[in-house]
């Protein structure tokens, strides 16, 4: 492994695991969110070869059509996307949210949800998909 | 056979995308996730000078890493040509200048070479380490465009410059819009495949024929020779109409070493020398009579453009039939400044223009003391003035009604910062716009199978509007079997040539179309008939046949026996049967009635003056445009272009450095787009009004519409809550905090509640503004 390569880089050009989206290489965008050991990172500020033992998740590993993730059901349900590009970023941001100390309204999940950039602009939808799985987690 | 409108299922009614799981789930096949066999990779290298000579380049410590195959300059990348510009092609470029042509720099960022190596890193490092010299010389990037600038005259009807010399009110206003850059998420990219002569480009671009033509061109070979997919695309805003130079330096890289060569421009790359939203200055002038009637409209602009290549933002498109005015004119020019070429981007000209003429009218509406909404009422055109025809459909004063109703402007207080809640002072404003409405020429072909699916193709793309669904749904409605039954092919020049996905005309171009290609299919299944086993079938005249919903009846006895368009194929061993149909395109027709979309966008602000902070807390909008195929995906539309109005209003504009000419926040963190916190309630109201002159289900656009009137909105709310008149975009704090100190009394006169014509006319004093330089 080249020094170089970057965790995103190393997910979608050499292992081909190509649902986790390069948008700016800066971490500026949030659409290579990824999970490490359980927590959101953007895998493009980070190099592949720092991860030797770490246990890395993506979007391919949330479920594929047939068997979603809820936080991807609700996502389709609620029109959570337009092009879809930087989707991936926003599930892998939002799972993790259901497991951080973020607040129950609109508001916090906007705040916790703020470095993940949808240029199509489908924020509210986003937020109401987000916010449709974790009424369901708390009955 | 006409459309069936009064009993659907799948029309109008707000449908989950069909291409959703496989965009949640990491799927769908965007370009720069294509990856081949034997791949290089490709990294541009751009001028670091804005302006003049490039002198020599040095490659040999490049070519020497490890990894690199090349590196193409214009001594060795071979032949790009000009592409010629078709009108009866449509074709669309606006960077018309091949990449490497001559050593000529125009712009920072413009492509001097290309890196090529096994592998991105690799690639990248080489692109770092070719030297380059030049011969600089002194960028041109003032953006004072409008002085000093011979402008031509474009629109007139009257004597503006008379009627306005002789009205009681008028209001005469310089308005600017900074150089905005699309930033769709997805990056710009080519993957460049060759195999014998033909080429195969997986692109991220809106028009899979209008870049096959265009490649073309460029790379010397036959349209048969090329072939462009774009499955999904990553949303482009139009800025992935024009087939930039990249594109060019990848078919060409991987020609000449004969292997797939991937390019996926980094997002700096992308504010240099992909397309941007030119800047703007605008002169509007008004002149009112005391009765609240327009005398006078002039509109004059200038917009940037690159030092070698042509791109008018049409600000004036609508000013000419927007209001009601016996005089008229409009007058433009272009300001060549060493940036790269502008281009479209979401609402061109529409978007800018609104701004100035809607921000115009709010201080009109303020000089002569109306509320903003009876002002637009009360100049409400009963024909396009511009062309003295009639529109085909135009609900603006509907608009205005149903958005001012759900708002609650009638709440609203007009004197400056009068109104409160919470401790913040509220601004409540208002602006309109449109935007054109027709059809691009288009085909498709619609497959009914004898396992009773059907299969629609059609070379036109989804950039994230729902095209794949719309199709879905347009199909399945007709033929009466579930979206799921319908398989949709688009993304491929391969493909019955199909609309480009720019000007919100995707939609109402397919329509015809598909309608057609059903028609013949329903016809063909009609002819089918005589091979039916069953005699009461095969012996009817086709004339006493009719197909609906898919099923083989008879005419006159509709509620009797059918056949399913499976049963029919299945019983005369058919695997399937194919229907095609053509839509004509509407863009070089001499118009008979004005065919445009209109919206009213409300905007609140909420202003802290203690700490000059503004924030945009609600908009509504209401949007005219037909009837509405897919209401879930076309409300998320509006509220996309919503949000992006918001980050004209309050945050984007790339910033340039006048001496060097480089685009100093060319990166997400500095060029400010609205985020998810940024966000405002958004309340999106469609008027379903089908317009049939355009279609035969009456559809018309969304994409841009939605954008237009937001910034003039949001700045008249500005205005309101704070009483500072920003006329320049985006509005920043220090144009807040400048006149913060300085708050001014406002004049207590009556206001108008609706138009009369008691009114006392306001006179104009230049100085008599709030915000005039003290």
């Amino acid at each position: 492994m080249d020094p170089r390569t970057t965790l995103l880089d190393c997910l979608r050009e050499t292992i081909h695991l190509t649902g986790t989206k390069k948008g700016c290489d800066h971490g500026q965008c949030g659409a290579c969110t990824v999970h490490i050991n359980g927590r959101r990172v953007n895998s493009c500020l980070t190099f592949a070869a720092m991860h030797q033992a770490d246990e890395i998740t993506t979007i391919e590993g949330l479920g594929e059509p047939g068997r979603l993730h809820p936080m991807q059901a609700a996502f389709v349900e609620h029109d959570g996307y337009q092009c879809g590009y930087y989707t991936s970023g926003q599930i892998m941001s939002a799972v993790a949210l259901l497991k951080e100390p973020c607040g129950p309204s609109d508001m916090d999940v906007k705040e916790y949800l703020g470095g993940n950039i949808c240029r199509c602009g489908a924020y509210p939808n986003i937020v109401a998909a987000v916010q449709a799985v974790r009424r369901h987690s708390l009955l | 056979m006409a459309v069936d409108t009064g009993n659907n299922t799948l029309i109008g009614k707000p449908q989950s995308r069909i291409d959703g799981p496989v965009k949640v789930s990491g799927q769908a096949r965007y370009t720069s996730d294509y990856s081949f066999s034997g791949m290089l990779y490709a990294v541009p290298v751009g001028a670091t000078i804005a302006r003049g000579k490039l002198l020599s380049l040095d490659t040999k410590a490049a070519e020497a890493m490890p990894g690199v195959r090349a590196v193409f300059h214009g001594g060795n990348i071979g032949k790009l040509y000009r592409a010629s510009f078709l009108m009866a092609d449509l074709v669309l470029l606006d960077e018309k200048r091949p990449p490497l042509a001559d050593n000529d720099i125009n712009y920072f960022g413009q492509y001097i070479a290309v890196a090529v190596a096994e592998t991105f890193e690799q690639a990248t490092a080489a692109a770092d380490a070719v030297e380059a010299r030049y011969a600089a010389e002194r960028p041109v990037m003032n953006f004072d465009l409008l002085r000093g600038t011979e402008l031509k005259q474009s629109d007139h009807r009257g004597d503006a410059v008379k009627a306005l010399a002789g009205s009681p009110v008028k209001v005469d206003e310089v308005y600017s819009t900074p150089v905005q850059t699309h930033n769709a998420i997805e990056l710009h990219a080519t993957v460049a495949v060759w195999e014998g002569g033909n080429c195969t480009l997986y692109d991220t671009v809106q028009g899979v024929g209008n870049h096959q033509l265009v490649m073309t061109q460029r790379l010397g070979i036959e349209r048969e020779q090329m072939r462009v997919i774009t499955r999904y695309l990553g949303s482009g805003f139009g800025g992935k109409i024009s087939a930039w130079g990249h594109c060019c330096l990848a078919a060409a890289a991987a020609r000449n070493l004969d292997r797939p060569v991937k390019l996926v421009l980094s997002r700096r790359q992308a504010f240099e020398s992909a397309g941007h939203r030119p800047a703007t200055q605008q002169r509007v002038q008004l002149g009112a009579s005391a009765e609240v009637k327009l005398v006078s409209l002039q509109h004059d602009y200038v917009n940037t453009t690159a030092m070698v290549e042509d791109f008018t933002e049409y600000c004036a498109e609508a000013s000419p039939f927007l209001y009601s005015t016996a005089n008229m004119s409009s007058s433009s020019a272009l300001a060549r400044r060493t940036i790269g070429a502008a281009t479209s981007m979401r609402g061109p000209g529409a978007v800018p223009g609104s701004f100035a003429l809607e921000s115009a009218m709010d201080e009109l509406a303020y000089q002569l003391r109306v509320d903003p909404v009876a002002l637009r009422h009360r100049n409400e055109p009963a024909l396009d003035e511009s062309m003295g025809i009639p529109f085909s459909s135009r609900h603006l004063t509907e608009a205005l009604n149903a958005g001012a109703e759900r708002f609650g402007w009638s709440q609203r207080t007009p004197e400056v910062g009068s109104m409160k809640r919470d401790g913040l002072t509220l601004g409540w404003g208002v602006a309109v716009a449109a935007w054109g409405a027709g059809r691009f020429a288009s085909s498709a072909t619609v497959d009914l199978r004898a396992d009773g699916t059907a299969r629609v193709s059609c070379g036109t793309q989804d950039i994230g509007t729902g095209t794949y669904t719309v199709l879905a749904q347009l199909v399945g409605e007709r033929l009466g079997i579930a979206m799921d039954r319908v398989e949709v092919a688009i993304g491929d020049s391969n493909l019955p040539a199909g609309p480009l996905s720019g000007g919100s005309l995707v939609t109402s171009s397919l329509v015809p179309a598909i309608s057609r290609a059903l028609d013949e299919a329903s016809q063909r299944l009609v002819t089918a008939a005589s091979l039916l086993p069953d005699s009461r079938w095969s012996k009817a005249r086709p004339e006493d046949l009719e197909v609906v919903k898919g099923r083989l009846g008879l005419k006159a006895n509709p509620s009797g026996p059918a056949l399913s368009f499976s049963e029919v194929l299945q019983q005369t061993g058919v695997r399937s049967l194919t229907g095609t149909g053509l839509s004509d395109g509407t863009i070089l027709e001499k118009p008979k009635l004005s065919k445009h979309c209109f919206s009213a966008q409300f905007a609140e602000v909420t202003w802290q003056p203690e700490i000059a902070r503004l924030r945009v807390s609600r908009v509504v909008t209401v949007i005219d445009s037909g009837r509405i195929i897919n209401p879930k995906a076309g409300r998320n539309q509006i509220v996309g272009a919503v949000v992006m109005g918001v980050g004209m209003a309050l945050f984007e504009g790339t910033e340039y450095d006048p001496r060097k000419g480089v685009a100093l926040n060319s990166n997400l963190a500095d060029y400010v787009m609205t985020t998810h916190a940024d966000t405002p309630d958004i309340d999106v109201i469609f008027l379903d009004c089908p317009d049939f002159e355009v279609n035969e289900l009456g559809a018309k656009g969304i994409g841009e519409i939605g954008m237009a009137g937001v910034a003039g909105a949001i700045a008249n709310a500005a205005y309101h809550a704070t009483g500072i008149r920003v006329r320049e975009l985006p509005i920043r704090i220090e144009a807040l905090l400048k006149r913060n100190q300085t708050g001014r009394e406002l004049k207590k006169e009556p206001w108008q509640t609706h138009p009369t014509t008691k009114t006392k006319p306001q006179p104009h004093r230049a100085n008599d503004s709030p915000d005039a330089p003290s």
